[in-house]
């Protein structure tokens, strides 16, 4: 937790509300988004593969770390499933 | 008076223009139908600052795990799994494994990501991709029919009885399974996000078909598992096997005969292949034609556009052997239903292969279709062969060069990246810039896809582990993360002499 505040006050050491300069953030990335097509990829092929999720959609937003914890529970409860099959059945 | 003879007209004029506007605002609408849906589609949030490449290989390597653990863990409630896999010819391009979590693996992000594409590479949707608001749409579109495949191949892989039939397993099971295939399904494609977000490196979708092909390379290698097949207990892996068979058997010839060439079990000659296709598919990655290039903006600042001979990469191969597979998949399913048909018997036969559950297929159009089971066997029905290579080629060749339509990598997107980019190919006029890639581009395409295609049924023939497809993938993703890497650590260090 420390670590991730240090870093941020890096980044920017400016005290902006969080919420305004998420948006900022936002903006800015679709506007680099918005040039990023045009620039030239390094290897000059193309990408290998589709084109998907290069943006933020207005969606339900999941933290990485939440998807994470909701992975191990998912897996944990299948483990417990089976368990309570073996148990049960046992 | 007057009006009564001006109007025909204009009501003529007002009626074409309404069917004309209605035909756009219908092309437009297909992307508007999923906006309602935006709100409950989940979406990994990007990360609101450029992520370390330590992190980076950290959420990589979680993801890889949880994608490693989740295709090991069986689902809870299959009562058998032994049945024909009717899904046998995706597994590998799929990253899936039978009878666990990752029954689906990341079929429906590649079937739903390709159908989009066609979608709006045949213009049947219209997507300006300069506008954030129609990229949002449209990956949400994407994501939206994910789940809805996710969600309808789970429930038919249940309902047609792949676990066991659904009436004996009852109805709370049924739904239980089909939870599991869901939410499995969702995980991959939120973990696939991840990585592609800029949390991770690559894509979830290349590292979780890469890490599926090694980890049977390796399986297959290295496995300890001993199998009984009549003549004592053999070892699976061809290396484990072959020093049991050296230790073990008196006559040290016959034993290394049969470590090299035995035929029911991975031998060392499938190994030896599968490392000559890996070795040549990397020195192959690096051909390309170097164009010179020079800034139009400041004088004698010169670098190079790499064309790369594998300019489409992997992408032939992969979109072959999903549009091949699907054909399997409905012919099988046919021929299961209707066997005596006799249009379903020309697209194909099938038949349990040597006694095994697995079926493949003996006639018919799919037969064609098939990759040759070793070297001897294409000797055994050279027009099969002869028929697959021609099929092979032409439609990897094809496929390579549409691609370049659509992903929109032609010379026509290459002369604008540059030419936005102010710079123009030395010794070419700005005009002449489209004409001089058109040259270079669909022919280094074309002739990529060529290649592939007879590495793919090179490795076939030899007998590689996990199939000429398989392979090529693997090895082609393999590099691609090679370059990710040197590319992260060049920009680590920039970084790093940057703030010194």
């Amino acid at each position: 937790m420390s670590e991730k505040d240090s870093k941020s006050t890096v980044v920017e050491s400016s005290s902006v509300p969080r919420n305004i300069r998420a948006r900022r953030g936002a903006a800015q990335s679709a506007r680099s988004n918005a040039t990023s097509r045009q620039q030239p990829k390094a290897t000059g092929s193309s990408r290998t593969m589709m084109r998907l999720y290069s943006d933020d959609s207005p969606g339900l937003r999941v933290d990485p770390v939440v998807l994470m914890v909701m992975c191990l529970v998912f897996i944990a409860s299948v483990f417990m499933l089976h368990l309570f099959g073996k148990l049960t059945r046992g | 008076m007057k009006v009564s003879t001006a109007d025909p007209s204009q009501l003529k004029d007002r009626l074409i223009s309404d069917i004309s506007f209605d035909y756009s605002v219908f092309k437009m609408r297909l992307l508007e139908f999923v906006k309602p849906f935006m709100a409950v589609i989940p979406e990994i949030a990007s990360p609101d600052r450029k992520v370390p490449f330590n992190q980076k290989l950290l959420w990589t390597i979680v993801t890889l795990l949880i994608y490693l653990v989740m295709s090991q863990v069986p689902l809870y409630g299959i009562v058998s799994s032994d049945s024909s896999d009717p899904l046998y010819w995706m597994r590998v391009i799929m990253a899936s494994n039978r009878g666990t979590l990752m029954e689906l693996g990341i079929t429906p992000i590649i079937t739903s990501g390709m159908i989009m594409q066609l979608l709006a590479g045949a213009q049947l949707i219209e997507v300006d991709y300069s506008l954030r608001e129609d990229r949002a749409l449209f990956s949400g579109a994407q994501k939206l029919l994910a789940m809805l495949i996710t969600f309808g191949s789970a429930t038919v892989a249940v309902m047609t009885g792949n676990y066991g039939e659904p009436k004996g397993l009852g109805v709370g099971i049924c739904l239980l399974l089909i939870i599991q295939l869901f939410v499995s399904g969702l995980i991959a494609i939120l973990l696939d996000e991840l990585l592609q977000k800029g949390y991770g490196l690559g894509s979830g979708i290349n590292l979780f078909i890469a890490v599926n092909i090694c980890e049977d390379i390796i399986w297959k290698a290295l496995s300890p598992l001993t199998i009984n097949s009549g003549r004592g207990p053999e070892f699976e892996g061809a290396i484990i096997a072959f020093f049991h068979l050296m230790f073990v058997r008196k006559n040290k010839f016959s034993a290394l005969f049969e470590a090299l060439y035995r035929s029911n079990l991975p031998n060392l000659t499938n190994l030896v292949a599968t490392a000559l296709v890996f070795a040549t598919v990397i020195y192959l990655q690096g051909f390309r034609v170097e164009i010179p290039v020079k800034s139009a903006r400041f004088r004698g600042h010169r670098a190079s556009y790499p064309v790369k001979l594998f300019y489409t990469s992997n992408m032939p191969i992969m979109l072959q052997s999903a549009l091949a597979s699907n054909i399997f998949l409905v012919s099988q399913l046919l021929f299961n239903r209707f066997p005596n048909n006799f249009l379903v018997g020309l697209i194909g036969r099938w038949e349990p292969f040597e006694g095994s559950s697995h079926f493949v297929p003996v006639s018919g159009l799919v037969y064609y279709m098939t990759p040759p089971k070793s070297f001897f066997h294409s000797f055994k029905d050279p027009i099969q062969f002869v028929f697959y290579v021609i099929y092979m080629v032409t439609i990897c060749a094809l496929l390579s060069r549409a691609w370049l339509d659509v992903s929109g990598s032609g010379p026509r997107d290459v002369a604008k990246e540059l030419r936005d980019q102010q710079t123009v190919i030395a010794g070419h006029r700005d005009t002449s810039m489209y004409k001089e890639l058109k040259r270079i581009i669909p022919t280094a395409a074309t002739v990529g896809g060529v290649i592939i295609a007879l590495l793919s049924i090179g490795a076939d023939l030899m007998g590689a582990i996990g199939s000429g497809t398989g392979i090529l993938l693997a090895v082609t993703i393999i590099f691609n993360y090679f370059e990710i890497f040197a590319k992260e650590q060049m920009e680590a260090g920039n970084v790093g002499l940057g703030s010194l």
